[in-house]
């Protein structure tokens, strides 16, 4: 009982409480599906509050719980292609969002969200980390394990790719409002 | 003089990132404001970023219905059960040693070996194999023969529910006696377990010394929360 006494402990919990709903819309960015997205972010909650000694400095629990979202992320892929090593895995394409999850969402945030899942893997999980949560490129090099390098060249192709994916659609939308 | 092409695409993602350094960024701005095809590029990916930025305010809402599709938690912490289970029985003979490597399940559990002894015990079991269920009975039963005033809780989801489910479980008798026993031993059942084994069509009556909650995942983080010591068995 000792290990959750003290008072910073206490807040810790708290905080790995109150971050359910990042975790949550992060876990959405990354798989397009809210039921999967739920499974993600409590699965990554239980492993926070039941491995709180591993995180050795608090102002980096987002971070570090994005690291075990990730973790829990990729173990999901894993569990479907047992085959892959990591760095194929990032460059799988991400799981497309099931017919009817987007029908009722408006149109350009239904555009860029298929957008977004249509990267591989490994862009999306940089895109969003950087995008959604305002992660600085050092905070998505620890979550995700890999090199500054790499975030900034995944980051790149992603923008690239999202511009590409993008563009096409509000030109013709232009198009049709000038009608 | 025409610069564009030494402002690549990661630098200028860089700078709407902040992360060009002070320097960078006045040289890049210098740059654009006698280049427009260049502010147009850095305009563009600014564009995307907030696109994104802004295809995810509203989200569907967090379902409570599960499908139950990959037990990853359990796997997180199979490595650690058997030595959990080991060191608590080994608690409960006095043969205690244990130095736990930080971070570890190990660690958690030697809040078991703490004076006073935890009084809150949580035990997750989400397998329907003989030898977990047997696991975990034992282990609750061990536990409250050496302290007997813990509260301890046996919380099952998955094919766990299996315990607790009249139709399946080999335990029955002895669940009935543990609990007349000690009065302070509860068992919970995961209701969205309960529903998935409702939606496949299998009886799901409990045994009536199970209760029901919302999902053994809450269920566990309350507790946690609330300071019990959590073990999975």
């Amino acid at each position: 009982m000792r290990l959750l006494q003290s008072r910073a402990q206490r807040e810790l919990v708290d905080k790995i409480e109150a971050s359910r709903g990042r975790l949550y819309r992060m876990a959405f960015a990354w798989c397009h599906d809210a039921v999967l997205a739920d499974d993600l972010a409590q699965e990554t909650l239980a492993h926070g509050l039941t491995r709180m000694e591993q995180l050795r400095e608090s102002e980096k629990l987002m971070s570090w719980l994005f690291a075990i979202l990730n973790r829990c992320w990729i173990d999901h892929l894993r569990g479907r292609r047992d085959d892959l090593d990591d760095e194929m895995l990032a460059e799988l394409p991400s799981p497309l969002p099931g017919p009817d999850s987007h029908a009722e969402m408006q149109e350009t945030v239904s555009r860029v969200r298929a957008a977004v899942a249509a990267l591989p893997v490994g862009q999306c999980q940089v895109v969003t980390l950087v995008d959604l949560e305002g992660c600085t490129y050092a905070e998505v090099a620890d979550a995700l394990a890999i090199p500054i390098g790499t975030v900034m060249s995944r980051l790149c192709r992603a923008r690239t790719a999202l511009r590409s994916l993008l563009e096409p659609a509000t030109a013709q939308k232009r198009l049709r409002s000038v009608k | 003089m025409n610069e564009t092409r030494d402002f690549s695409d990661e630098r200028l993602n860089a700078f709407i990132d902040n992360e060009l350094g002070a320097q960078e960024s006045d040289e890049l701005l210098a740059a654009i404001a006698e280049n427009a095809e260049l502010g147009q590029r850095l305009c563009a990916l600014r564009s995307t970023k907030e696109l994104v930025r802004h295809a995810y305010g509203h989200l569907p809402p967090a379902r409570r219905m599960r499908i139950g599709r990959f037990p990853m938690w359990r796997g997180a912490m199979a490595a650690g059960v058997a030595l959990v289970v080991g060191v608590l029985i080994g608690w409960q003979g006095h043969q205690v040693a244990v130095t736990s490597p930080p971070g570890s399940v190990l660690a958690w559990a030697g809040g078991l070996f703490s004076r006073p002894a935890p009084t809150r015990v949580l035990l997750h079991l989400d397998s329907s194999l003989p030898e977990r269920m047997e696991e975990a009975l034992d282990l609750a039963e061990a536990y409250l023969a050496k302290a007997s005033n813990a509260r301890v809780e046996i919380v099952v989801n998955n094919s766990g529910l299996d315990l607790l489910r009249e139709k399946s479980t080999p335990h029955a008798a002895r669940i009935t006696s543990l609990a007349s026993r000690h009065e302070m031993l509860a068992f919970v059942a995961c209701g969205n377990a309960i529903s998935r084994y409702r939606n496949a069509g299998l009886d799901v009556t409990l045994v009536p010394e199970a209760r029901v909650a919302g999902t053994a995942v809450e269920h566990v983080v309350d507790r946690v929360r609330q300071g019990w010591t959590y073990l999975k068995i």
